[in-house]
């Protein structure tokens, strides 16, 4: 019987940490106790991607969003919307420059320049029913592919449809799936198709939103690659830390297995194909396609040399071909609303070559210093200013905007001139960066570049896996400069010795987490030199960042001697009675800021070291 | 497979195609420095310091040599300016790790560097993973891995204890470029193995083998466990190594054949009373022989089972000899070895020596001599057969001790001497086959020894013409005298081969056709095998050269078909009669 309202609750993983499951349970107490639970549906949905915002619940068919729902919030909106049919004032969204509130999602600033492609069904469907995935015309990309298309006439949709792969290197997935087609034909061994998973950037959510807002399109995706290809075998290898993930995506494969979209003579057609989950232990290198196929193994999860590719001779010497989640999202869509659509989103012209440009979408977690962080789904192409000003909503605070670091910890951070450049694979590579996975992270003038290059690096440096010599020994002699400047005891030299040391990694390393882990540092060395300078030559960090280059100091005129700081402080580092003006003993101050934080009269300042200290 | 052309520093060459640019430039003479390569190993590519310019079209990239395919076209460059700047920042980076490697320095030197801008580390290894992957992948043994993640990297055994997988073959330290696998001499573990320690699977059989090439012990070579390894294969540059070669039979025709046989040690496990095979530190004469070899598995250190020194041995003599239950003979050789041995022990551990002996044999020119110096370096010589050796204490100085219980005749006493390690002087005895080989051969063979035709007058020869015997296989006997014995065969048999012909009995015996009824009595009978039967004629046929006239055949025809010539019934009876003629006259 259909319901009158569905109430949507977002039940991704930052809307559940903030406890939405609890707000959807007494969404059903409520809803029952009124006696409307033959009218009105509570609905877990996957992410709704306005993370920021969570708890986020949505009511359909009105459209009516609310954001940051508490669970005491949900008897509110059982008892007024879903009874009276009056909106929750309270707990709509209202833009922060704004007083009044926007009711309906689609007025969202944050929602409306989106263009949701993979994304489409995130909030809208419950991710754990293959039921509802159908109903939105779920699988029959499947049923075309499969009954009214030879392999030959899908690889030349995704070739025309110009879809590079969304993990990072922007290969091609036509070209790929067609390499990997004849390896094995041509050595006569069954080939095996993989959905990499293992999504390790810090502040990249993208592939994990997908599997838990829609699995289904993800198998599906991979079902279509692999009658493309001819593969019975297929692996999804999914990172430990993403439980919810791992669990929708488990139960969307027994819920296939059991409608027959998978396992023997799937559609009577004679095709056999089925896909295992295989647990990472989250080494961020098994992102990268060797190593990770050596862990599929049950090996190291160490890279190996890719002069011979692994759609040639990857997992067990098999032709194996590896896509990542979004790019295996894309495909049902392409095979359902033909090459030519997905084509006319994108930039570049990808008719001929698809190396000409990038079409579709891309999604992006969108995190930092930016009003509105989550996960967006834009257009190929899209300035990056309209990403980080109109859906983001800008730098909060009235700071200024900085830089944006694209692509992960081995991207590199573009400037504010860089940002009304498209962003698609080729722009960002040719300015220093690159497109990774996705990850998105916008910083502001508090942001030190000269400590952000640091922790990339740190990261990287905890994370390379030793194996080959200019990555193991390069960051690590990379970190030491860093420390060196951020700590006041640069060199003159250093600069020109990451420049070396850089340059060096991307000549000589043995995959691409080493050969693109310069890039931090050398984009940052590109736009941000003069900060790099003042490090070293003026022994001061431009944003107050770097704690051994500053030091607190209490401003005389605003201290009362309300004694706040002192009780903050956790070194007993202030010294002064009350009522009068206090002191900090540098000697004990450990730069914690606590004091900063406890003084209501901005009375203490973050200035620069003293050389005489 | 399709050959493709490519240059190298300017230079043009062909290769097979996707041959790694590192081999192709070997063949050419240029140079490029390698540190995690191995030839016998697949390439690794992890050390880079192989990092080559390589040009496909317009496009520039940055290769290792090693493990890059060369494809038509291409153009390598081994040494240009770019290529140096990444070696010499790769040699840096080395350098702040194991600072103080000379094969990193002497690299670092060619590269010019000075003083590295990283500084110097004091690690030794350089993590080039050789050892690794000659552990799992030649060796098949997986007792090495690599260990944690990133800059915390390295190599060690699991849970960096002594792995139980490792089989000490040394290869991991054999193909360290740094030198930093060094190999321990574990007492302990040498002697777990078998006393006389584990031999190489290719080894050369003993010192004065001939000929004098190495073998592969299929018992304990690695390829004939698991299939893999063929690493002898891989080095041995003349190709000599064929692990399918099986045993087979090779046939010679000769003029004469020198039996040098040998002997075959008494194995005392049949003596329960001395305890050997239950007790570690009983050995038997050769095993002691080969701990003190220099090329022994202790290098010729003299040590006991659990490891250490024995503070004092017990030297049993007259094991397997002069025994009514084993062999009456004397075997000869060993009161002189055993005497060997009692020096030996002095000089190398100055332990206590004891020798339990019957009667000390020390015949001819020297020995008699030697054995009074062992006297004066005060050995013990205890006059009495031992009679048994054990482990059961009866007073605190026997505690884990080895017991020797012995009569000493001299002094009329039971005594108990405790003592860490027994010697057996283990007798000779014949080879097991000796019986079978002397009825193939036609020889006679009394206990196991062949027997000579004459003790006296023709000590090296048999009763078969052309087969000559010498050393042990004839009877116990010490090196000098073997050594004489085979001199002396090997002229009797040079003196047949230099006639050229020989000369043959002429008095032999043989068949008159027309009497043979073809009984074939005779066949069995010869103890030469001269007589054969004809299947056409249904007769017995005599081979002239091989019957000696013994008259046996003669003797027991039952139809006096065969004559012995010279010695016809008629010529005796003619000898018999002029003998008694004057009796009768």
């Amino acid at each position: 019987m259909p319901y009158r309202t569905n109430v949507l609750v977002c039940a991704g993983t930052g809307c559940v940490s903030g406890n939405s499951f609890g707000v959807a349970q007494t969404l059903e107490n409520e809803i029952r106790k009124l006696g409307l639970d033959q009218e009105v549906q509570v609905i877990r949905t996957g992410c709704q991607g306005f993370c920021a915002e969570g708890p986020i619940v949505i009511v359909q068919p009105d459209g009516i969003f609310y954001c940051g729902v508490q669970q005491k919030d949900a008897v509110y909106i059982a008892q007024e919307h879903l009874l009276k049919g009056r909106p929750v004032r309270k707990l709509l969204y209202s833009p922060p420059a704004e007083k009044k509130p926007i009711p309906a999602l689609k007025d969202i600033p944050f929602f409306a320049k989106q263009r949701l492609v993979v994304l489409r069904n995130r909030g809208a469907i419950d991710p754990e029913r293959i039921d509802d995935y159908i109903a939105v015309d779920g699988y029959a990309a499947l049923v075309k592919a499969l009954t009214e298309m030879t392999p030959e006439q899908i690889l030349g949709e995704i070739k025309k449809s110009g879809l590079r792969g969304r993990g990072g290197g922007g290969f091609p997935t036509g070209i790929k799936w067609e390499t990997c087609r004849k390896a094995a034909v041509s050595r006569a061994v069954d080939p095996v198709v993989v959905c990499n998973a293992d999504e390790g950037d810090p502040g990249a959510f993208m592939d994990r939103s997908i599997i838990e807002s829609d699995p289904h399109s993800v198998v599906e995706g991979m079902i279509i690659g692999a009658r493309a290809i001819g593969a019975k075998e297929g692996f999804v290898y999914i990172r430990h830390e993403y439980p919810i993930a791992r669990e929708r995506l488990k139960k969307a494969l027994d819920q296939a297995r059991e409608y027959g979209l998978l396992g023997e003579n799937i559609f009577g057609t004679m095709m056999n194909f089925d896909i295992e989950i295989v647990q990472g232990a989250g080494a961020f290198v098994c992102g990268e396609s060797t190593a990770l196929m050596a862990s599929l193994e049950g090996k190291v999860g160490e890279p190996r040399a890719k002069y011979i590719h692994t759609v040639e001779y990857g997992y067990k010497n098999r032709p194996t071909n590896l896509n990542n989640v979004e790019t295996w999202a894309n495909v049902p869509l392409i095979i359902n609303r033909g090459a030519e659509w997905f084509t006319s989103m994108g930039s570049g012209d990808v008719s001929e070559n698809p190396w000409g440009g990038s079409s579709g979408t891309k999604v992006f977690s969108l995190v930092g210093k930016v009003k509105n962080t989550g996960l967006i789904e834009v257009p190929m192409g899209i300035p990056l200013r309209e990403i980080v000003f109109d859906i983001g909503g800008g730098i909060p605070e009235g700071r200024s905007f900085k830089a944006v670091q694209t692509g992960g910890p081995s991207g590199g951070c573009l400037p504010e001139s860089a940002l009304d450049m498209p962003v698609d694979f080729d722009s960002l590579t040719e300015a220093g960066s690159m497109m990774g996975s996705g990850g998105m992270i916008v910083m502001d003038d508090q942001t030190c570049m000269v400590d952000v290059a640091r922790y990339f690096i740190a990261f990287l440096t905890e994370e390379s896996c030793g194996k080959c010599v200019p990555c193991r020994e390069g960051l690590r002699s990379s970190l030491d400069a860093l420390n060196r400047i951020t700590q006041g005891t640069g060199k003159p030299d250093d600069i020109g010795l990451l420049r070396e040391i850089g340059e060096v990694m991307q000549d000589c390393c043995l995959c691409a987490l080493g050969t693109s882990a310069a890039n931090p540092v050398l984009s940052t060395i590109q736009y941000f030199k003069d900060e790099y300078e003042a490090h070293i030559n003026k022994g001061v960090c431009p944003a107050g960042v770097c704690t051994a280059l500053i030091e607190y100091q209490i401003d005389p005129e605003k201290c009362d001697g309300c004694h706040a700081c002192v009780h903050g402080c956790s070194t007993n580092a202030i010294i002064g009675n009350v009522k009068q003006v206090h002191f900090i003993d540098k000697e004990k101050c450990i730069k914690c800021g606590a004091c900063v934080e406890a003084c209501k009269r901005n009375g203490i300042l973050k200035v620069p070291r003293s050389h005489a200290a | 497979m399709k050959t493709i052309k490519l240059k190298i520093n300017g230079i043009e060459t062909e290769a097979e195609d996707r041959t790694p640019i590192l081999a192709i430039a070997e063949k050419l003479g240029i140079r490029i420095p390698t540190l995690c390569h191995h030839p016998i190993l697949e390439p690794y590519g992890v050390c880079r310091i192989c990092t080559v310019e390589v040009r496909v079209g317009r496009r520039i990239r940055m290769v290792t040599a090693c493990n890059y395919p060369a494809t038509n076209g291409i153009e390598v460059l081994t040494d240009s300016e770019r290529v140096r700047r990444d070696r010499r920042m790769i040699l840096e980076w080395f350098m702040s790790r194991c600072g103080h490697v000379p094969v990193i320095e002497k690299l670092a030197a060619e590269y010019g560097i000075t003083e590295p801008r990283f500084g110097r580390g004091d690690e030794e290894c350089i993590l080039c993973g050789l050892c690794v992957r000659v552990c799992s992948d030649v060796v098949g043994a997986h007792a090495l891995g690599f260990f944690n993640r990133g800059t915390t990297r390295v190599v060690s055994t699991a849970y960096d204890e002594t792995s139980p997988k490792c089989i000490s073959c040394g290869a991991c330290a054999y193909v360290c470029p740094t030198g930093c696998i060094k190999i321990e001499d574990d007492e302990m573990l040498i002697r777990k193995e078998l006393p006389l320690g584990p031999l190489t699977p290719v080894h050369i059989p003993f010192m004065q083998a001939i000929p004098h090439k190495p073998v592969i012990d299929r018992e304990s070579c690695i390829h004939f466990k698991t299939g893999d390894c063929k690493i002898c294969e891989k080095v041995c540059e003349v190709k000599a190594i064929d692990h399918t070669q099986t045993d087979h039979v090779d046939e010679f025709d000769v003029g004469a054949v020198i039996l040098a046989t040998g002997f075959k040690d008494f194995d005392p496990s049949c003596m329960p009373e001395y305890g050997y095979g239950k007790y570690k530190n009983v050995l038997t004469g050769i095993e002691f022989e080969r701990m003190n070899s220099a090329s022994g598995p202790t290098g010729g250190r003299i040590l006991m089972a659990g490891g250490g020194e024995p503070k004092s041995v017990a030297i049993v003599h007259c094991v397997g000899s002069r025994d009514e239950r084993h062999h009456k003979y004397c075997s000869r050789v060993c009161c002189m070895y055993a005497l060997k041995f009692a020096h030996l022990i002095k000089e190398k551990t100055g332990a206590e020596v004891y020798n339990f002996y019957i009667d000390m044999r020390c015949f001819g020119k020297g020995y008699e001599e030697f054995y009074h110096r062992l006297l004066e370096e005060e050995v013990r010589f205890v006059r009495g057969r031992a009679a048994s050796v054990s482990d059961f204490p009866l007073n605190h100085t026997e505690v884990g001790k080895l017991v020797v219980r012995v009569e000493d005749t001299l002094i009329g006493q039971v005594r108990r001497i405790p003592v860490d390690m027994v010697v057996l002087a283990t007798g000779l005895e014949p080879q097991a086959d000796a019986k079978d080989l002397a009825r193939t051969l036609h020889i006679s063979c009394g206990d196991g020894f062949f027997a000579e035709r004459h003790p006296k007058l023709a000590p090296v020869s048999t009763a078969t013409e052309g087969i000559f015997i010498a050393g042990v296989c004839q009877g116990p006997k010490d090196i000098p005298d073997t050594v004489a014995q085979a001199s002396a065969a090997a002229s009797q048999a040079q003196t047949l081969i230099c006639m050229g012909e020989i000369e043959i009995e002429a008095a032999t015996a043989f068949v008159n056709d027309e009497i043979c009824s073809g009984c074939r009595i005779c066949n069995t009978l010869c103890s030469l095998s001269a007589i054969r039967y004809d299947e056409e004629k249904k007769i017995s046929v005599i081979n002239d050269v091989l019957c000696k006239g013994c008259g046996t055949c003669a003797a027991a025809c039952p139809s006096a078909a065969i004559t012995a010539r010279h010695f016809t019934d008629q010529q005796i009876f003619s000898e018999i009669e002029g003998v008694l003629y004057d009796v009768r006259t």
